[in-house]
């Protein structure tokens, strides 16, 4: 008669629930029961648990077995509980002493042959695990990285279950093979990419493809506003619309994006390798991600695959694989109405809540949206001399696709012409480069972070409104054209709450300590889409 | 079309102008008189015409003439007897007459006035003391009568008027533009008259709403019915605060022809037309070529010269259309004498209002450090007495410093204008 536990980890979303597992053998006739709300995975685990065992030259105790994983009502999937489960039979089994494993959290897949192979999500599975004051943590040697980036927990990267069979008796630890021998492909890695779960998404294309080719704003020929608009931004983490005939260089512009923000902090890195974990997209060999993704999906794109969603229990989608990066939705209008609009949610509150059968999840979505639309359905609308032949009544259709709730959000509105001969093949039309860029950008942000340090808001972008009308003003007067415009009807009262944040990026990135009329013109120019002759250059001071 | 044209045009800008002032005071004088006096239209003539207004199309000239030879009592009994006498109609033939015909067995006047006064409208015709004889321009294709929704008078407001017209697909700074427009002519006291289509005309309605003042859209449809859909909210503010008119009866629908028929009345009925955003082949442009016509000013906005949506209105400017950029300069040319838009012009240096000897001098001291006098002369090509005398005048004006013998120029903070041009 004997009794184990160890611990495991369920992922609900990104976050992670520790879950005790739990063995009891009982005499009676040979049988293997698993309780505790599994899934089909989950399930099969009994098998590859009896076969690892038998293969890791321990003996499968022959008697009445059961395996309850408590809580039980939270649902649980996914073949990571393996080890953990092979533990506590091994535990009350008595081949390993129980004291051993009670506090240890086991996460990882078993082979038939008793190899430890590599679950998608040891992230945030560790760090619940931390959370909730376990020291002690196994996983697979491969995502051994990943779950040493949380502080405060000692982790054992294991090969096989002889391996850790043998670290729990301290027994002399077996050698195993190399996980893979020259030349062949690695069959670990296949657990932890999940294929397709990345696709249309670019995410980190940079960091994956390593120092090969890496955009340079330096490649943008021309085109002055949409490159202030880029800075400004990236500056002050305002969503941006780019509107232009094909060709003009939306896409181009938009790519440059990632790599004019700052670099991502600690906190924002364990966030963003958290969800790409759990995505299972997280490059191999690189256990933290800390520069910002960038999501691009396609048009197709369905509403669950944009906010998360899927059987059970849900996924992480597009908004929440650009958490603290760039999701850039090209031919915006083309998306499906719904799936646009189910991303007012996240940009307003920057997180998601998806409910499934299996339970509601939170995932962290706070990203910078790009849109990039065409004018009309043939894109050349507004050309001289192009010869757009859509009716009035399709041009207005095609830009109400987007709604003006979601264009409310949108802070800066710029046409891309199409780029110039002269600038394109001209020596001097080679704007600024990238690092000249990012470094205003990283000095506007710590001035904008400066100057909000004793608030809740870090960009811009964030602040309220009535703290934008009350204690940080503009200059004296400089509201002048802003007002007038209001007047009009041309500007909202939200409106102009968007273009005092503009404005004070605009600032940020002069140097100036506060927005002047100047400031104020940039803003309106980049909110409006309509000219009023404010200098774009890079230096508008 | 166009040598008839030419012949309106010069009659009708003279009618114009002579017509105003005394108009204006009849008007004036007709508020207080009771309605059903003088200067109104008979009952009778009234229901005839409301039923033509189903039987003719907008824009019929034949029917135009048969109604001012023989009046609407007279042309309305002649289409439905069938007692020959409207065969004797010059220019009527079996298969007109045919068609005149069926439109006029499905009239039913009595009950389109019904429509429209439920609606808080009613019928002007011509001869109504309301009725804008500015439209009599339009010569036998003016309107047989018009349908008017709101409670100001037609009339009034159609003499201090300006259309305001451009593209459905307009771009953002055409929608600014038409905004702009329109709440700053409706600040100066002028009606902003448009078509209530999406784009510029929307945008041009909407301004003059913002201002708090007076517009009126010009439907090609029945005044009952609201078209453009989407815009029947800013129809229904029009009705309530401005005037929305229209020449079709209750329920009709717009098609493509009426839309451009229905041009002639916006540029008939104002002072002048400002097309804000227009391609080659548009709408827009039929009512400004319609107003040149009439003898109407024409005017257009300029846009981005790189711009397709505005190149019907950088064409219209290159032949008779006037360049405008705001409500003041619309108002200097359509309004009274005097009504005059402010001056413009860059800021007036210190440097422009010296002489020519003086600016020479100064441009020849060096951008920095010093010279002497002779220096200075021999640059500014100037004798050195002169240059000495000069080099004192703007050494009193401030421009310059004296170091010993050397001339240098002032340093002046950044931020002036003047010291960035004398500086570099």
């Amino acid at each position: 008669m004997g009794f184990a536990r160890a611990c495991s980890v369920a992922l609900v979303g990104v976050e992670g629930v520790v879950v005790e597992v739990q063995a009891d053998l009982e005499a009676g006739v040979a049988a293997f029961t698993l309780v505790g709300l599994p899934d089909k995975s989950l399930v099969e685990s009994r098998d590859r648990v009896r076969a690892a065992v038998a293969n890791s030259g321990a003996e499968w105790p022959q008697k009445k077995l059961t395996v309850g994983l408590s809580p039980a009502s939270v649902p649980k999937g996914g073949s990571g509980f393996d080890l953990a489960v092979a533990c506590a039979v091994l535990g009350a089994a008595e081949r390993i002493d129980p004291a051993s494993i009670a506090d240890v959290v086991m996460i990882g897949e078993l082979g038939l042959d008793g190899r430890v192979r590599p679950v998608r999500g040891v992230l945030p599975a560790v760090l619940a695990a931390a959370e909730a004051g376990y020291r002690q943590v196994v996983v697979p040697e491969q995502t051994a990285g990943e779950a040493a980036l949380v502080p405060g927990v000692s982790v054992l990267g294991v090969r096989s279950l002889r391996q850790l069979i043998a670290v729990l008796c301290d027994e002399p630890v077996p050698d195993e093979q190399a996980p893979h021998d020259q030349g062949r492909p690695d069959t670990m890695l296949a657990g932890l990419m999940v294929p397709g779960a990345g696709m249309g998404t670019g995410i980190a294309r940079g960091s994956t493809q390593g120092e090969g080719h890496r955009p340079d704003l330096a490649d943008v020929a021309g085109q002055a506003r949409p490159r202030k608009a880029l800075e400004v931004a990236a500056a002050g983490g305002h969503h941006l619309l780019l509107t232009g005939p094909p060709g003009a260089g939306k896409t181009m512009l938009a790519e440059r994006l990632p790599a004019i923000l700052p670099p991502l902090t600690r906190q924002e890195s364990l966030e963003v390798t958290a969800v790409h974990s759990v995505a299972g997209i997280l490059p191999p060999g690189e256990p933290l991600v800390s520069r910002a993704p960038y999501c691009a999906p396609h048009h197709s794109a369905t509403m669950q695959s944009l906010v998360g969603g899927g059987n059970g229990l849900p996924r992480p989608g597009a908004v929440s694989l650009a958490h603290r990066g760039i999701l850039f939705l090209d031919e915006a209008p083309e998306f499906s109405v719904r799936a646009l609009d189910a991303l007012r949610q996240p940009l307003e509150s920057g997180h998601v809540v998806v409910a499934r059968s299996a339970g509601v999840v939170r995932l962290p979505a706070r990203f910078l949206m790009v849109l990039a639309a065409n004018p009309c359905p043939c894109g050349r609308h507004t050309l001289s001399g192009a010869g757009c032949e859509c009716p009035p009544s399709s041009v207005r259709r095609y830009q109400a696709r987007l709604s003006g709730p979601l264009l409310d959000r949108v802070d800066l509105r710029v046409l891309v012409d199409p780029v110039k001969r002269a600038d394109l093949m001209g020596q001097g039309g080679r704007g600024e480069s990238t690092a000249t860029v990012a470094a205003r950008v990283r000095e506007a942000r710590a001035r904008a972070a400066e100057r909000l340090a004793d608030t809740p808001w870090t960009t811009n972008s964030e602040v309220p409104g009535h703290e934008l009308r009350t204690r940080l003003v503009a200059a004296p007067g400089a509201l002048m054209a802003a007002e007038r415009d209001m007047e009009r009807g041309l500007l909202t009262a939200r409106g102009l709450d968007r273009v005092l944040r503009v404005a004070w990026t605009v600032a940020d990135l002069r140097g100036a300590d506060r927005p002047d009329a100047s400031d104020i013109a940039v803003a309106l120019e980049l909110r409006t889409g309509i000219p009023r002759g404010a200098p774009m250059g890079a230096s508008a001071a | 079309m166009t040598g008839q044209g030419a012949g309106v045009s010069g009659r009708a800008a003279g009618a114009w102008y002579g017509r105003t002032a005394e108009e204006q005071g009849r008007g004036a004088g007709d508020r207080e008189r009771p309605a059903g006096a003088a200067g109104e239209v008979n009952d009778r003539e009234r229901l005839a015409r409301a039923a033509l207004a189903r039987v003719l199309e907008p824009g019929d000239e034949r029917g135009g003439r048969w109604l001012r030879e023989c009046g609407g009592v007279e042309l309305l009994r002649r289409i439905t007897a069938r007692d020959g006498s409207a065969e004797q109609l010059s220019g009527m033939t079996a298969k007109r007459l045919a068609g005149y015909r069926l439109r006029v067995e499905t009239a039913e006047p009595g009950r389109d006035l019904a429509t429209v006064a439920a609606a808080g409208g009613r019928f002007v015709c011509p001869g109504d003391r309301e009725w804008p004889s500015q439209l009599d321009d339009l010569g036998d294709s003016r309107p047989t009568g018009l349908w008017v929704r709101g409670r100001p008078d037609l009339r009034l407001w159609a003499l201090r008027s300006v259309a305001v017209v451009g593209a459905r697909a307009c771009t953002p700074y055409g929608a600014h533009m038409a905004t702009t427009l329109g709440a700053g002519l409706a600040e100066l006291g002028w009606v902003v008259v448009s078509g209530a289509a999406f784009g510029v005309d929307g945008a041009a309605h909407r301004g003059a709403l913002a201002a708090g003042g007076a517009t009126m859209a010009v439907l090609a449809c029945g005044v009952d019915v609201a078209y453009p859909r989407g815009h029947a909210e800013l129809i229904g503010r029009m009705v309530e605060q401005g005037l929305v008119i229209g020449e079709l009866p209750p329920g009709d629908h717009p098609t493509r022809s009426r839309f451009i028929l229905r041009n002639r009345v916006i540029a008939a009925l104002t002072r002048g037309t400002v097309v804000v955003e227009a391609e080659y082949r548009s709408g827009s442009l039929v009512t400004a070529r319609c107003a040149e016509r009439l003898g109407r000013f024409t005017m257009g906005v300029p846009g981005p010269a790189t711009s397709g949506l505005s190149a019907g209105v950088h064409e219209l400017l290159r032949g008779e259309g006037v360049l405008v950029t705001d409500a003041a300069e619309v108002a200097e040319l359509v309004g009274d004498m005097g009504e005059l838009a402010p001056p413009r012009r860059g800021p007036v240096l210190p440097r422009d209002l010296l002489d020519a000897v003086c600016t020479r001098v100064l441009d020849a001291l060096p951008g920095r450090g010093a010279a002497d006098g002779r220096e200075v002369a021999r640059s500014a090509g100037t004798s050195a007495d002169e240059a000495l005398a000069k080099l004192y005048e703007l050494h009193s004006l401030g421009f310059v410093e004296r170091h010993g013998d050397g001339w240098e120029l002032t340093r002046r903070p950044t931020c002036n204008d003047d010291a960035r041009r004398g500086g570099t």
